[in-house]
């Protein structure tokens, strides 16, 4: 009987163990790549309130990501009165650290800052699988030599809202995107399971 | 004729202090005579309330970023910075913290770790009062122009260098206030907050500086 408790407890963590797509239904993938249009327009500034939480250090001010060139992207994060914390450039997928704060200058810090910003203005991702269901649609993408998977909510009108990073096993990382402005997105929460790092946007405009 | 608009246009082109905006070197004599002034009159600034327009320009942008607020001094230290748009967001320096209200979530940063963060604090505060004479600290050069004095203190430090490659102060040539602070980061990008109705002396009472 106990051993039957203990296989059943088993089996409930197995099948709940990644809750990303439950409820919903695995389908053939019906598009090659997802498309996420936030931060692809190169005439436009983006520049968002920022609070960035890392381990017990709150930084707050504001970043501006900005397209400037067909796979690259600037990122920099300021405080209010206009010095750098970070500036970053990412170039297919390429990582150039152009200035950092050394309080942040700590490899762990920089990469997790890395996958984060790339996956969130990436433009063009390539589905591998698809769920759905009644009202959504799921595009599940492999990362990182297959070790990251990286889902990409989409609504029925094709509107992008969550994206969520995880391991075969558990999720690590979601961003949540809000308030949607004609092609903008106006609201971002970034929140990790497994780091201490929130991120909090608010777009500002220009 | 040919001849002199030739060399007005040579002299244009070969150097930009002397540009459009009649820029020019002050000679040390003037110079010191200046510093003298500014330091007298930084001393008898005992409060500072004015708005600021604020222009953040990174060379990469379309568009540069600005924002407006309220600032206030109070002398020896206390200084708050008050955005109102396009957040709401404010500061207080006080005893090497600093006190955030970022739109109602409040914090406390103690700078006493951080060298880089608290000179550049130091120095907001000294260049608001436009007492930065400090020639251990910066390299520091005069000009003006017909409204003018430009003075522009260059930090020796490496560390803050990183960080702000040259502040550059303007002050009124009547008034001696200081009108603009400009942060310039490297040789494109900066950080400008120009000041507006400034109302020097006023009382200003310490529940201000409570964030």
């Amino acid at each position: 009987m106990i051993r039957f408790f203990q296989i059943s407890i088993l089996l409930l963590f197995v099948s709940c163990s990644l809750p990303t797509t439950k409820g919903y239904l695995e389908r053939s993938v019906s598009k090659k790549n997802i498309e996420n249009n936030y931060f692809s327009n190169e005439k436009t500034d983006y520049i968002y309130k920022a609070k960035i939480e890392i381990y017990n250090k709150k930084f707050s001010g504001l970043l501006i990501i900005k397209k400037t060139g067909v796979d690259q992207h600037r990122i920099v994060f300021t405080t209010e009165f206009g010095n750098k914390i970070f500036d970053f450039v990412i170039t297919n997928g390429v990582f150039k650290v152009n200035y950092v704060l050394d309080e942040l200058n700590k490899k762990i810090i920089l990469k997790t800052l890395q996958d984060d910003f790339y996956i969130l203005v990436k433009q063009l991702s390539k589905v591998d699988n698809q769920f759905d269901s009644a009202k959504e649609i799921v595009y599940q993408t492999k990362y990182n030599k297959n070790y990251d998977l990286y889902y990409f909510f989409l609504k029925e009108n094709n509107q992008l809202f969550k994206i969520v990073k995880s391991s075969k096993q558990k999720e690590k990382v979601t961003f949540d995107l809000y308030d949607f402005n004609n092609d903008i997105c106006t609201k971002i929460d970034i929140i990790h399971q497994n780091f201490k790092l929130k991120i909090h946007l608010n777009y500002i405009g220009n | 004729m040919t001849r002199n608009i030739f060399f007005f246009f040579i002299f244009l082109f070969v150097n930009p202090y002397f540009g459009f905006s009649q820029q020019e070197r002050m000679s040390n004599k003037e110079a010191d005579q200046v510093r003298a002034k500014i330091i007298e009159r930084s001393k008898s600034t005992n409060t500072i309330v004015s708005d600021f327009v604020q222009t953040k320009h990174l060379d990469f942008l379309s568009n540069d970023i600005k924002s407006t607020g309220k600032l206030f001094f109070k002398s020896p230290d206390l200084i708050k910075w008050e955005y109102k748009t396009p957040f709401n967001y404010s500061v207080v320096f006080k005893n090497d913290k600093l006190f955030i209200n970022d739109d109602g979530d409040k914090s406390k940063i103690d700078l006493g770790s951080n060298k880089t963060f608290k000179s550049l604090n130091s120095l907001i505060i000294k260049s608001v009062k436009g007492d930065m004479f400090d020639d251990k600290q910066f390299a520091i050069q005069f000009f003006l122009n017909s409204d003018n004095y430009i003075i522009q203190f260059t930090p020796k430090d490496a560390a803050l260098q990183s960080f702000i490659h040259d502040f550059i102060l303007l002050f009124d040539r009547q008034t001696l206030e200081v009108v603009e602070i400009k942060m310039m980061e490297n040789t494109e990008d900066y950080t400008k907050i120009r000041f507006i109705g400034q109302k020097i002396n006023k009382e200003v009472d310490d529940s201000v500086f409570s964030n």
